[in-house]
């Protein structure tokens, strides 16, 4: 009994960090436009529209994630073989591949933006001292969080994985999580805050990308404060819920019926989420409705 | 003749030529696996079934690429292989974890964590469109949703092709997980199960001694193999594809044929590396 509490115990812990994670990472890449709306980050200086957005693509957030995750994994676990302290040894591979990831950052927004010199797109210095530190300490956070996070699960629930290739595997599921759940808030909402709220952008307004602030150009530090609001938390929620639910399912369930326990209320849980799923889509059909064409509003508004 | 003139659509239909070299591929690793190592045989044939399964499972993720994240497109804001590779790694998670319980308890655990992962993302993916972003779900492909009946017409924005993830495609990225998960368990079982077998006389180690060898050996196998038939798979699907109901789903023949002859060489090279 102690043992499935002390179990459920490191699960939540781990949930809270993979939660934190997940909002530290969905803001770091949106901070340096590093997800899918980063093909419009590039787009807009070829259609006219010359920005101070920082533009570093250096590839998906998942496999970017996995390099980093594992990076800091692996130097910890070589830092913990010669029998440093392990939380010293976890801040420290951390600190090395963020010092990597801003490296990576660096030629990746020198090189990206460069290329768009033809289209009279400038390098900025100063958006590159400023905005690639803040990157740099978001990817802190989510590199620390989730290196410590395997950590716990290599050696409070004693998963068979070293510490480097469970870096790289939840590295990757870390970035999948919050590409899929940040991008189209960074990417719709505020990339395109000028179009109107509650449909898709027409494709052919594509590169139209918002470039100016209450006072002065937009910069990237604007965005990591407006999505911290909404995609940063949805992908910690996201992260957190599939850890969690994951280590919570295994250590709960497994001593039942051989190991199928598990399975089964793997499968439930998938059930219930498809549910509430079900319910969210319902929910907006009927409460949004079918768009409207602007003829039909003027035809309703002058019967009423 | 330029690479720029070059066609990007492959088409529908499957190659014969590419198929029967693909067959020779297959074959011709199995008689190598089986001269070099007879004990091989069956966890080679394992890998190859794990590298099917996971190409065949990624055809089932929605995924809209670039133009989702601007709500232009349905799907998952993120690349194909990228996802399947969130999914499929967390059911290897699951399934490492369970290995212990036996190849089939392995298995599912493996699936439920490849599901529960795409159950999770797609539902969360869903509330930032509907209640962030006040968008409703609407299918790009199909008019009416194949399991619930709703209709999509008038829920599509001006200038869009549908947005959100409509419930068609939701099932599909779980299925796709489930398949994707157990794919990938299946590789590390059938490669920890050669390594567990073949470490300890090849390098002279005691069990206990190589198993950490053998787990980190396997487990990185299986995730070098898993990105091989999902990239494949994400070239043979050219970009986003809704879920089972899109067009580009009958194109999984050919992913299935081709990831099946990688996992076999890519299977006989993780053998090889200790039976030799």
């Amino acid at each position: 009994m102690e043992e499935i509490l002390f179990g459920i115990g490191i699960s939540a812990l781990a949930g809270a960090l993979a939660t934190v994670a997940g909002a530290a990472e969905d803001t770091e890449s949106d901070i340096g436009s590093q997800g899918d709306p980063n093909s419009q980050v590039q787009l807009a200086p070829q259609m006219g529209y010359v920005h101070r957005i920082y533009n570093k693509a250096i590839s998906g957030e998942p496999p970017a994630y996995g390099l980093w995750v594992a990076l800091a994994a692996g130097i910890a676990w070589a830092l913990m073989a010669i029998q440093y302290n392990a939380i010293l040894a976890l801040i420290i591979g951390s600190a090395v591949a963020v010092f990597v990831q801003g490296v990576y950052a660096t030629t990746a927004y020198l090189g990206r933006t460069a290329s768009l010199a033809k289209f009279e797109q400038p390098v900025y210095i100063d958006i590159l001292k400023s905005v690639t530190t803040v990157t740099m300490a978001h990817a802190f956070v989510a590199v620390f969080t989730t290196v410590t996070m395997c950590f716990l699960i290599i050696e409070a629930l004693g998963h068979p994985f070293p510490l480097p290739l469970m870096g790289l595997v939840w590295g990757i599921a870390l970035g999948a999580a919050g590409s899929a759940t940040g991008n189209p808030f960074y990417g719709k909402e505020r990339q395109y805050q000028n179009y109107p709220f509650g449909a898709g952008l027409p494709i052919s307004a594509s590169g139209d990308i918002v470039r100016y602030a209450e006072a002065g150009q937009r910069s990237s530090l604007d965005n990591g404060w407006f999505t911290s609001k909404g995609a940063g938390p949805a992908s910690g929620i996201c992260f957190g819920l599939i850890v969690f639910f994951e280590l919570w399912r295994t250590i709960l369930f497994e001593p039942f019926a051989a190991g199928w326990g598990a399975v089964i209320a793997g499968a439930v849980i998938i059930i219930v989420f498809m549910v509430i799923d079900r319910m969210v889509e319902t929910w907006a059909r009927k409460t949004y409705g079918p768009y409207t064409t602007a003829e039909a509003v003027t035809e309703e508004e002058a019967t009423a | 003749m330029s690479a720029l003139g070059g066609g990007s659509a492959g088409g529908e239909g499957i190659n014969p030529a590419a198929s029967v070299i693909a067959l020779v591929i297959v074959l011709a690793s199995v008689g190598i696996a089986y001269v070099v190592y007879p004990a091989a045989l069956i966890p080679l044939i394992g890998v190859i079934v794990g590298g099917v399964l996971i190409s065949f499972g990624v055809h089932f993720v929605p995924v809209g690429g670039a133009p989702a994240a601007m709500g232009q497109a349905p799907g998952i804001a993120t690349g194909v292989a990228m996802l399947a590779a969130g999914g499929g790694l967390a059911g290897l998670f699951g399934g490492a974890w369970a290995a212990e319980m036996g190849i089939w308890v392995a298995l599912g655990a493996g699936a439920m964590g490849g599901g529960l992962l795409m159950a999770i993302t797609c539902l969360m993916v869903n509330v930032v469109y509907v209640y962030a972003m006040g968008i409703p779900a609407a299918s790009g492909k199909v008019d009416k949703d194949p399991i619930t009946g709703d209709t999509y017409e008038g829920y599509r924005s001006q200038g869009t092709e549908g947005h959100g993830l409509p419930f068609i495609s939701y099932v599909g990225g779980v299925i796709g997980g489930i398949l994707a998960g157990a794919g990938g368990t299946l590789i590390y079982l059938e490669l920890l199960s050669v390594y567990q077998e073949a470490l300890p006389s090849f390098l002279g180690m005691t069990p206990e001694g190589m198993q950490t060898l053998a787990v980190s050996l396997a487990g990185i196998f299986a995730v070098g193999m898993f990105l091989v038939a999902a990239v494949l798979t994400a070239y043979n699907i050219t970009g986003t594809i809704e879920g089972p109901h899109d067009p580009k789903f009958k194109r999984w023949p050919r992913a299935v044929i081709g990831s099946s002859a990688a996992c076999a060489a890519c299977g006989l090279v993780a053998i090889l590396l200790v039976v030799i």
